[in-house]
């Protein structure tokens, strides 16, 4: 960083001034917004999600209203839905290049 | 924990981990001050931290393959501002500072070549693209496996190219990005970066070659 050059390109500012650079640059700041606010959204989500689930697994066990093998296979199912979340949304189609 | 005893379902090893640890800073705990969190800087007090961790249960892979398109994602973003400014004249080279250049290979067993800054990051993203392509690499099927040593053999390899964009966008195009305002969304997204080849022991120091300080102040932050 301290190598980066002082000085700015001689036609920074016509270059920064055009429609097209304005135009990438708020696209470029949504983005982001959207993207952290989506992902905090899943992130949060995510983590009621799985505290309901222990929470009805734990009670379930004190209760011993169901066999362990039960429980066990319950939270593996639950995670195998959750997996498949998180793969969709990897694939998700994504804002593509807006060039 | 919560409610003093929590039995854990999973019995893997890699999945004893637990999701959320706890951070001095602020704890993203409801959905409202959401909007907030995600204005004010998000790289301050361990918001980012805890978002990285993997979710418990979580398969390590799929959560890694799902941060690869997310970072990819981001810095195709970062770079597509700049590219009025990074151009074949004014960056000849992949270079960032004067002691590091990243050349490409073009064909397996061929000798790396220079190439031009914008060329580099051009291969480099379609070479990204082409992985997540692969059904072999990156399982769209809900049934896809990942292949064995995806982490070591892919992503590390995928992130420590990635990082070089945001190496050359911080030491070349800097100023650029103060001017156009985006030093904040830039920030984020390399801290974000870094927290999570942390998280996960993916990239050695050696790997940020030139953004070695700048990794251990944001670290520190």
């Amino acid at each position: 960083i301290k190598n980066s050059p002082k000085k700015l390109p001689r036609d920074f500012h016509v270059k920064a001034e055009l429609h097209k650079t304005q135009r990438v640059v708020s696209v470029c700041q949504m983005y982001f917004l959207d993207y952290y606010c989506d992902m905090f959204d899943y992130v949060i989500s995510r983590r009621q999600r799985t505290r309901k689930v222990l929470e009805y697994l734990n009670q379930q066990k004190t209760l011993k209203s169901l066999p362990d093998d039960r429980l066990n296979s319950e939270w593996v199912g639950y995670l195998e839905k959750e997996h498949d979340i998180l793969r969709k949304r990897r694939l998700k189609p994504k804002n593509k290049d807006f060039e | 924990r919560e409610n003093g005893v929590v039995t854990d379902f999973n019995y893997t090893p890699s999945h004893q981990k637990p999701f959320l640890q706890p951070t001095a800073g602020t704890t993203v705990s409801s959905h409202q001050d959401l909007k907030q969190i995600v204005e004010m800087t998000l790289g301050s007090e361990g918001v980012l931290n805890q978002a990285v961790k993997l979710p418990r249960g979580e398969d390590e892979n799929e959560w890694m393959a799902v941060h690869c398109v997310d970072f990819y994602n981001q810095i195709n973003m970062l770079y597509g501002t700049i590219t009025e400014f990074c151009s074949p004249q004014s960056c000849p080279r992949m270079i960032a500072t004067n002691e590091y250049e990243y050349l490409w290979s073009f064909q397996k067993g061929q000798a790396p070549v220079a190439v031009s800054a914008p060329k580099y990051v051009e291969c480099l993203m379609r070479w990204c693209q082409d992985q997540f392509d692969d059904e072999s690499v990156f399982p769209a099927k809900m049934s896809g496996q990942f292949p064995p040593k995806f982490i070591e053999r892919y992503v590390v390899q995928m992130l420590r190219r990635l990082f070089r964009v945001y190496a050359h966008i911080y030491c070349h195009h800097f100023n650029e990005v103060l001017e156009l305002n985006l030093q904040t969304v830039l920030n984020t997204s390399f801290r974000h970066f870094c927290l999570f080849s942390q998280e996960f022991e993916l990239l050695r120091p050696a790997d940020f070659g030139p953004l070695v300080e700048l990794v251990m102040e944001l670290r520190d932050r």
